[in-house]
């Protein structure tokens, strides 16, 4: 078991993290864990540091039953045609258990390594241009001709189609807190996915999406104690050496995301955004280590807030992640659920 | 060495456990795999496991999964069957200036290292023009070369750097590139590499950038200059083929005949019009339909004028195949990827018949060496 200080992204980007490698036996631990504890799905990120996605997904799925894949990809690097043909086979040897996270892009030296020079706001025109090119493969019957400015291609066919149960697409998680990230989300996502925020914060921007039906996903690290107090000195424990966080603050200032700037300007500027939660960790951590903390009753209360306003998903990490999910799912997820049974089901 | 012998993946639908399909059943259905009512194109898990299974009770060394818009994705494929079968290898079909470098060797990189030591490339600079038009690609033939020069040579460059990658070419740009994650495999530090293609640009490419020029097979005679000049720059040369292995000649060649179509038939030649920009199918096109289609004894090519150059066909008892292929051997061809109708049945005959007698041959000359 690592400490949590061992999977700071500092340390895992490193040449010599195992991380790079693929684990089999230990996401099948994982995923067969969070299959019994009523997790739906696992979100595999992108990076030149890790597995790629499509594949670490295909290899864990074969080997698992229920749950999903949120399978995370940058546009840019494969052609759409080439990409839809992935996914499709992909959901042919899971049974459909794959979802998609678009993301149009990290930093831009990360993008250039992948052989891709477009900046910032140019990659999410071409991630409209590209998800338009593969919701146009998995709605057709026929062939795709697309002549944009990104893309182009004439009378595209792909005989293997999106094969699931109950769908012919697959959900399509669009994430980013820029201007342009949301309007993505909005023409082409099922769902938005963003990090964290306070319910106050984040009420008139749910709103938006889901009045134009699109549904809200909330990325953030959890920490549950019996206590509050105790779970605020979890989170003092984990805090790493001052530089692992003069490194994880370059990666996040040199970033062009919107995300990474944002995160790491409320862990400066504002610390903790309410009671429960803070982004004291994200220097340490990244931008996705965004924290509500408490006890099991505060906590599921706190998911219930965000159901209240309108969220409907949540992707969730902690440190260790294997120990947070078992206990998320032995102490807060009951008592979500009782709660919900509660309201008539909804 | 041994000879190597590999396989094609069937097509999906193709295996059905406990089902037996004719010859001509199992010829029209891959025919037929290229229309949309086909189940072909949909992943086919227990039927392939079962094929895998087989071949690699048979002696079978590798399965080539091919690429195509016909077909499910074969790097994806060959993750799955991976982890559903133990010693298999798996050489996948990619077409390059479908997907970045620097992506694909992250993709090939995870898949070795999710199966170790059972993955291998077939690089493919492209197929029709429509076909390729369809995915985005725009490039004519030629350039199609050059690009996938440029793109194995980046891709070399991942397999061998210890640092950052940085290329600048006609096709692509690479600004200092990294993979953390790397080709695991305990041999080697990169994938075996297989291009194929008759033409020119397809050799050069072969000689730069690959371990493998692999290519449809004609007679020992006729590939012999071609076999000795690819040895010569340290590659080896693999043999494309089907194959037809009965108790007699005879019998052997009543079957090939059977699965010459009726000229009234629709499906005859559309293989060979579809791939019209490509050498290998032009060549095949160029064989006449009332020739005689025999090469030498054993390699007839009947079948090429409907289905294109890969339906060459090698033909015989038991003891004729097993000399044809130790033929192939004696001027330097290591490497051979078969498929046969019904496949299933092809291949266990295969392993049963004839490549204990090639591996008889070769032990035994290797002690009078």
């Amino acid at each position: 078991m690592k400490t949590a200080q061992e999977t700071s992204r500092v340390l895992t980007t490193k040449s010599h993290s195992p991380a790079a490698l693929p684990d089999l036996p230990g996401w099948l631990k994982f995923a067969q864990a969070a299959e019994s504890m009523g997790i739906e799905s696992v979100l595999l990120s992108f990076s030149r540091y890790e597995p790629d996605t499509i594949l670490a997904a295909c290899a864990t799925g074969q080997l698992t039953t229920k749950l999903k894949f949120i399978v995370a990809y940058r546009m840019g690097l494969m052609q759409p045609a080439t990409f839809v043909q992935q996914i499709n086979t992909l959901s042919g040897v899971i049974g459909g258990r794959v979802a998609l996270n678009i993301v149009a892009g990290s930093s831009a030296a990360e993008q250039r390594g992948y052989g891709d020079f477009l900046e910032h706001d140019e990659r999410y025109a071409r991630a409209d241009e590209y998800l338009n090119v593969c919701h146009a493969f998995w709605k057709s019957n026929g062939e795709v001709s697309f002549s944009g400015k990104y893309c182009q291609l004439e009378n595209g066919r792909l005989l293997t189609p999106f094969i699931a149960p109950d769908r012919q697409a697959p959900e399509v998680y669009v994430s980013g807190h820029s201007e342009q990230a949301q309007q993505l989300a909005l023409k082409r996502g099922s769902c938005y996915l963003r990090l964290i925020d306070t319910p106050e914060k984040l009420r008139p921007v749910v709103q938006k999406f889901r009045q134009a039906g699109v549904e809200v996903c909330l990325r953030l690290c959890v920490i549950c104690r019996p206590t509050r107090a105790e779970a605020i000195s979890a989170a003092e424990a984990l805090l790493p050496d001052k530089e692992i966080e003069k490194q994880e603050r370059k990666i996040l200032s040199s970033s062009d995301s919107q995300t990474l700037k944002h995160a790491l300007s409320t862990a400066d500027n504002v610390g903790w955004l309410n009671e429960n939660l803070t982004a004291g960790l994200v220097p340490y951590y990244g931008s996705s280590a965004m924290t509500l903390l408490g006890s099991p009753d505060e906590l599921a209360r706190i998911f219930l807030e965000y159901k209240r306003i309108g969220v409907t998903q949540f992707i969730i990490a902690g440190w260790p992640k294997l120990d947070e999910m078992l206990i998320f799912g032995r102490e807060v997820l009951p008592c979500i659920r009782k709660a919900e049974a509660q309201q008539g089901g909804n | 060495m041994n000879l190597r012998f590999h396989w094609m993946l069937p097509k999906g639908g193709e295996v059905i456990p406990g089902q037996r399909q004719t010859v001509q059943e199992a010829a029209r259905y891959r025919i037929q795999s290229t229309s949309s009512s086909s189940p072909a194109p949909r992943p086919d898990m227990p039927g392939w496991v079962h094929f895998v299974q087989h071949a690699e009770e048979a002696g079978i060394d590798s399965i080539l999964i091919s690429f195509s818009r016909y077909e499910p994705d074969p790097l994806v494929v060959s993750c799955a069957l991976g982890q559903m079968t133990r010693k298999m290898k798996f050489i996948a079909a990619y077409r390059s200036g479908l997907i970045q470098p620097t992506s694909f060797v992250q993709q090939v990189n995870t898949l070795s290292a999710l199966m170790p030591g059972r993955v291998a490339l077939n690089i493919v600079a492209g197929s029709s023009k429509a076909e390729q038009v369809g995915y985005g690609d725009l490039l004519p033939h030629d350039e199609r070369y050059e690009r996938a020069e440029e793109f194995l040579t980046i891709c070399r460059l991942f397999w061998e750097a210890n640092g950052d990658v940085n290329f600048q070419g006609k096709y692509y740009q690479v600004d200092q590139g990294k993979i953390q994650t790397p080709f695991v495999d305990n041999h080697a530090s990169m994938p075996e590499v297989y291009v194929s293609g008759h033409s020119e640009p397809a050799e050069r490419v072969a000689l730069s950038t690959a371990t493998c020029l692999l290519r449809v097979a004609d007679t020992p005679e006729k590939l012999r200059p071609l076999v000795a000049r690819i040895r010569e720059h340290g590659l080896e040369v693999c043999l494309r083929m089907e194959v037809i292995c009965r108790t007699t000649r005879e019998e052997a060649i009543s079957v090939a005949e059977s699965l010459i179509p009726d000229r009234n038939q629709p499906d005859a030649k559309r293989a060979v019009a579809s791939k019209d920009d490509s050498q290998m199918y032009r060549e095949g096109k160029t064989l006449p339909d009332n020739q005689n289609h025999w090469l030498n004894e054993s390699l007839w090519t009947g079948l090429v004028p409907y289905y294109g150059p890969v339906w060459t066909t090698l033909l015989g008892t038991p003891d004729e195949l097993a000399n044809a292929y130790l033929a192939y051997k004696a001027i330097g061809v290591t490497q051979f990827i078969m498929s046969g109708w019904p496949e299933l049945d092809e291949v266990v005959t295969f392993g049963r018949e004839v490549i204990p007698r090639v591996r008889a041959a070769e032990s035994g000359k290797q002690t009078t060496i």
